[in-house]
Parts: C-alpha cells; sequence; structure tokens
C-alpha cells in the first residue's frame, strides 16, 4: 500500500473514533454551570458542541432568579431562552452526600445513574462529590474553546476576569489555576 | 440558629455611640452589632482565605501547614478546589485538542 494511501486510512480511522467518542459526549450542569457559562457568552458555543442534561429543579432554581431584576435574574432569563436545548430529567435519591442540598444530591445521583461528569462551580459540592463522580468547574470550557481556537489569548483571559467578578472569585485557586493555564497560549 | 455566648468589654464612648445609632435606625443594639460584625468577619475570612489559597496555588505553602493554621475541613476543601480545578484545566486542553483534530 502507497505511503499516503496507508497514513489516510490511519487519520480516517482515528478521526472516526474522535467522533464517535465526541458523539457520546454529554455533561451534567448545575445551576451555578448555567450561570457562569451564560455570564461570559458562551453557553451557546458549547450547546453547539456537546448535549446538556439538568434536572428539573435546576430549572426552577434559574426560574426563582429570573425573577429578580439584578444580573443574575438577567442571566437566568437568558439562559431559560435556550431551555428546549437542553435534556430535563428528574431522578430519584437513591444515594445522598450529607453535606449538600438536595438538589445537589439530585444532580449527584442523575451523574451516578447516568455516568456523565457533572459541571459546577459549587466548591462545597466539588469538594463532597469530587471522589464520587467525575467532577469539573466551568473554566474547563474556557480552556477548551481557548484551545480550540475559538477565542484568542486576550479574549480568554477577559472572560476569565468577567467570570471572576460574577462569581466573586477574586485571587481564588480556579482563578488562578486557570489564569496561569491561559497564559501559556 | 446554633448560638454560643460570647461576652466582650467595649469602651464606654463606644456603647454610647451604639445607644445613638440604635435610637436613630430604631433597630436593636445588639441585633445591630451582631449584623455588622457577621458582615466583617465575612469578609475579612475570605480575604484571609484567598490569600492563603494564593500562596497554596502558588505551591507557598502546603496542605498540612493550612491544616495548622485554619484546621483540616478548610485544607481538604481548599485541596479538593486545587486538584479539580488543575483537573478542568487539563481536561479542557485535552479535550480541546481532540475537538481541533475532529474539525481539521
Amino acid at each position: 500500500m502507497a505511503k499516503n494511501s496507508e497514513s489516510y486510512i490511519l487519520d480516517m480511522s482515528a478521526n472516526r473514533k474522535a467522533i464517535s467518542e465526541h458523539a457520546q459526549k454529554s455533561w451534567i450542569f448545575d445551576t451555578s454551570a448555567f450561570i457562569s457559562l451564560e455570564s461570559i457568552n458562551i453557553l451557546e458555543q458549547v450547546l453547539k458542541l456537546f448535549s446538556i442534561t439538568t434536572t428539573d429543579s435546576v430549572i426552577k432554581e434559574l426560574g426563582d432568579f429570573a425573577k429578580h431584576d439584578d444580573k443574575y435574574g438577567k442571566i437566568a432569563k437568558d439562559v431559560l431562552k435556550l431551555k428546549n436545548r437542553f435534556t430535563i430529567e428528574s431522578c430519584e435519591i437513591k444515594e445522598s452526600i450529607k453535606y449538600i442540598e438536595a438538589t445537589d444530591n439530585e444532580l449527584y445521583n442523575l451523574a451516578l445513574k447516568k455516568r456523565l461528569a457533572l459541571i459546577t462551580d459549587e466548591t462545597k459540592l466539588v469538594h463532597h462529590a469530587r471522589n464520587k463522580i467525575e467532577v469539573y468547574f466551568t473554566a474547563m470550557f474556557l480552556v477548551m474553546l481557548t484551545e480550540t481556537g475559538h477565542f484568542i489569548k486576550k479574549e480568554a483571559l477577559a472572560k476569565l476576569e468577567e467570570l471572576r467578578d460574577i462569581r466573586n472569585w477574586r485571587n481564588n485557586l480556579i482563578y488562578l489555576i486557570t489564569k496561569s493555564e491561559l497564559e501559556r497560549f | 440558629m446554633e448560638t454560643e455566648q460570647f461576652n466582650i468589654r467595649m469602651p464606654k464612648d463606644l456603647v454610647q455611640d451604639l445607644d445613638i445609632i440604635s435610637k436613630l435606625l430604631k433597630v436593636n443594639k445588639s441585633e445591630w452589632v451582631k449584623t455588622k460584625l457577621a458582615e466583617e468577619v465575612h469578609e475579612e475570612k475570605n480575604k484571609l482565605l484567598m490569600e492563603l489559597s494564593n500562596l497554596y496555588a502558588n505551591g507557598m505553602i502546603n496542605k498540612e501547614k493550612i491544616e495548622k493554621l485554619v484546621g483540616k475541613e478548610v485544607a481538604d476543601e481548599m485541596e479538593s478546589i486545587k486538584v479539580v480545578a488543575q483537573k478542568s484545566v487539563k481536561h479542557g486542553l485535552r479535550y480541546g485538542k481532540k475537538l481541533r483534530k475532529l474539525h481539521s
């Protein structure tokens, strides 16, 4: 077989593997994940690339935020406009984590049931769930979209600053670690 | 909310000033002090923990030292945040590379 044909077939095979892995890629979002990503205007881009599952309780929480005329209220209203693009499910709580609320326990059970990673910016939830399920902060999408070329370094750093303000992160570990990574681009 | 008795002696001038505030705002003196103290404690605690996080992120202090300073619970939570933040960044990079390959 000619060298070119061989590498073409190898490329195609790698591509097919990547496509099939990506086609299965879904995430579970909590309220904080929706608020964070919409606050820096990247929720729609994330929705174009992945499928997102959440719970009725999260939609209710967003609805409660949306009743207020502050910045979170406006962000929540914008998230809810995209509601028909999320998969919304209820999940029975079969296993509870003692230190977290019922809404978070439902998300935890959904992550266990569907074997999906949970995206959240709630540090308490991350702390108590990280050894039981796969869990990531929303900063993951910022790094991902910078790597794919959706943003240049300067834009990504500006979005991180916006996220830091909206979440009141100041100099916390999520901000410092993400900033240090984005500065390497 | 569970409470605990905490006694402090205050200068007379300060107590008189509190009386003035209480009369003008028509609020209970102890309640007003409790609210103000809670705001200040929350703000200061967060500021100090952020400074500690900064040292931890830069490897200038380790978990054991944090545990000695502020206790196991805070140290464990800080470690969780650090580990998951690093994991999130790594996963973002890895997945970003995968997506770039997919679309090229």
